[in-house]
């Protein structure tokens, strides 16, 4: 069974050459600069996610957060009587948790806001700013933290992110405005509800099965 | 030159990652290959964006052919995506694990051949 | 060049990760490739897909990753704390019981995670799930319905009478088969022992390892001592976990006939 499956994974992977063979070398790129010119940007990948395909970015953001709302009605019903001990707090993580959290939360602004000049965007700005929420929930525990940072009013923030996301990118798409100031605003939403995303997500896993 | 060698690394990846996902018996592990070959699909399709001698797609890098970035923006958006289906398909394993205390899929098979006894 | 040698990198890691035998090492294996590649993408021109792939593949996956793991492929073992047996030394878990235990996790590739809980407590865990094994001197009783390995160690029930007064055993525990209706329980045997000590009881019911540490630290002095029963300490498995019962028999017998495990037992117990 399993050689089957070897021989008939090598002719897949055969098949796949052989079906890139043909690819190379590639039709020279039209010009893009008056695309990015148009929307205001100079990071033509920019310029293409919030302006040319916005429609698919509104469909993800949506995915994303039905993403939170299911982890947490899944992971509602669990609850175990005696969890894992949590991981020891050690001074390294505390004093770490302590130096670097200014400087990834302002990294993560800066990819946030500056995603129409140079690489970056919303994206990966929420995703760092998960990310350091989730340092921080190390060095602090995950519920302490939870409590302190009101996490039922963050997610409110959160839909209301995603509401003003469509309000902006639906006045876009319906009267027409275009520029940076559009594409500020919505990188720096989407950098909020990502990471607002992030945060929820990892903190019901953490708190479904012990602390972390 | 280096479209091709990261082409060859994406269809190494792809099958690496399928066949994780076919041979293994814990549920986690098919769940890294699976991410394993997606990673592979990414990386094939910003290979096909890349040409040759090119600069990243942004205007005012200098002169000289740019990327193609149509690819870049869908798959920027895949990888977040990614992200969010392996949180869903990671809540049905733990729900799997806390109902049948198992994540061996041979079990599993047995145990639906069975009529899923209580364990 | 640059190109070839990340992309040699990156497969390696991935090649390195999707074999292990530890999930663990696979996940985080997963996550220095996703890095890697990260890499690979900023020598193809695209440096959004870089940083988005760095940030989400390497942080988020990883941890969420790490999050779903945390009970899963370790063996969960609830014990009452049991001097030499298995107890809590400072930082670290130690025992007969514990070296036997990490000595099996290693076999089986698994973490093993213990916690205290009480006596009472054991049979009900096992049976809903939440632990694997049960340990800490455990004696088994007939009503508890939970797999048993083969024999630890031999021991026997034993009557200590101190004073007259009523007699004390730890509930949950196969003493409470010897209580008279007047006996009193306790939640573990250090609250036993000092029931005994303060003259709340006259006399108690445990098992020989545990009255002999009594004595030995001076806790109690016996009037009169009466052997019940033989009996010997067994590892406890949830019902359901055949597949860990037979590895821990299989362990157990391996131990006893290279002579290993009279050995643990002469440097723990003495």
């Amino acid at each position: 069974m399993r050689v089957l499956a070897a021989l008939s994974l090598l002719g897949l992977m055969a098949l796949l050459a052989l079906g890139v063979s043909g690819v190379f070398p590639r039709p020279p790129v039209p010009p893009t600069e008056d695309v990015a010119a148009e929307w205001g940007a100079e990071n033509v990948v920019a310029a293409i996610v919030l302006g040319v395909r916005l429609w698919d970015t509104l469909f993800e953001i949506l995915i994303y957060a039905m993403t939170m709302v299911g982890v947490k009605l899944g992971l509602r019903l669990l609850r175990w009587e005696h969890a894992v001990p949590p991981v020891r707090e050690t001074p390294l993580l505390r004093r770490s948790a302590d130096l670097l959290l200014g400087p990834i939360v302002v990294f993560a602004l800066y990819i946030a806001v500056s995603g129409h000049l140079g690489p970056g965007g919303g994206f990966p700005a929420g995703a760092i700013l998960g990310t350091a929420l989730l340092l921080l929930a190390l060095a602090k525990g995950v519920e302490r933290l939870s409590a302190e940072i009101h996490e039922p009013s963050l997610e409110w923030v959160e839909y209301g992110a995603i509401v003003a996301i469509l309000a902006v990118a639906g006045g876009l798409l319906v009267m027409g405005h275009r520029g940076s100031g559009y594409l500020i605003a919505v990188n720096v939403l989407i950098a909020l509800e990502v990471g607002i995303g992030a945060w929820v997500v990892l903190h019901r896993f953490a708190s479904s099965r012990g602390e972390v | 030159m280096e479209g091709l060698a990261a082409v060859a690394l994406a269809i190494a990846l792809a099958g690496l990652g399928f066949w994780n996902l076919v041979v293994r018996r814990n549920l986690i592990w098919k769940l890294l290959g699976l991410n394993v070959a997606a990673s592979g699909a990414i990386l094939f399709l910003v290979a096909l964006a890349h040409r040759p001698g090119a600069r990243p797609p942004i205007v005012g890098l200098g002169p000289g052919p740019s990327a193609d970035p149509l690819p870049h923006a869908l798959v920027l958006t895949a990888i977040v995506i990614d992200f969010a289906t392996l949180a869903l398909a990671l809540v049905y394993v733990i729900f799997l694990t806390e109902h049948r205390h198992t994540q061996d899929v041979e079990r599993l098979e047995r145990d639906e051949e069975r009529g899923w006894p209580q364990p | 060049m640059g190109v070839i040698l990340l992309s040699a990198l990156t497969l390696a890691l991935a090649v390195f990760a999707l074999t292990q035998r530890r999930l663990l090492w696979g996940v985080i294996g997963v996550g220095a490739h996703s890095l890697a590649l990260a890499g690979v993408y900023l020598f193809l021109a695209a440096p959004d897909v870089a940083l988005t792939q760095a940030a989400v593949g390497f942080g988020l996956v990883t941890f969420i990753y790490l999050l779903a793991l945390r009970r899963t492929g370790k063996l969960i073992v609830v014990a009452e704390e049991m001097p030499p047996l298995l107890y809590q030394d400072g930082q670290r878990v130690a025992g007969l019981e514990w070296e036997i235990l990490s000595q099996f996790g290693r076999h089986v590739h698994q973490d093993v995670q213990v916690l205290w809980v009480p006596r009472k407590e054991i049979p009900r865990l096992l049976r809903a799930g939440e632990a694997n094994v049960g340990a800490g001197g455990y004696l088994p009783r007939s009503e508890e319905a939970v797999l048993l390995t083969r024999p630890l160690l031999s021991t026997r029930m034993v009557t200590v009478r101190c004073t007259p007064g009523p007699l004390g055993a730890v509930e949950g525990d196969r003493g409470e088969d010897y209580l008279p209706p007047d006996g009193l329980t306790y939640e573990d045997h250090g609250e036993l022992a000092s029931a005994l000590g303060a003259g709340e009881v006259g006399g108690a019911v445990a098992d020989l390892l545990h009255v002999r540490q009594w004595v030995l630290s001076g806790e109690i002095q016996p009037v009169q001592t009466t052997e019940e029963q033989e009996t010997s300490f067994r590892f406890a498995v949830a019902p359901g976990e055949e597949d860990i019962s037979r590895a821990l028999d299989a362990f157990l017998a391996q131990l006893e006939e290279t002579g290993e495990l009279a050995r643990l037992v002469r440097r723990h117990v003495g």
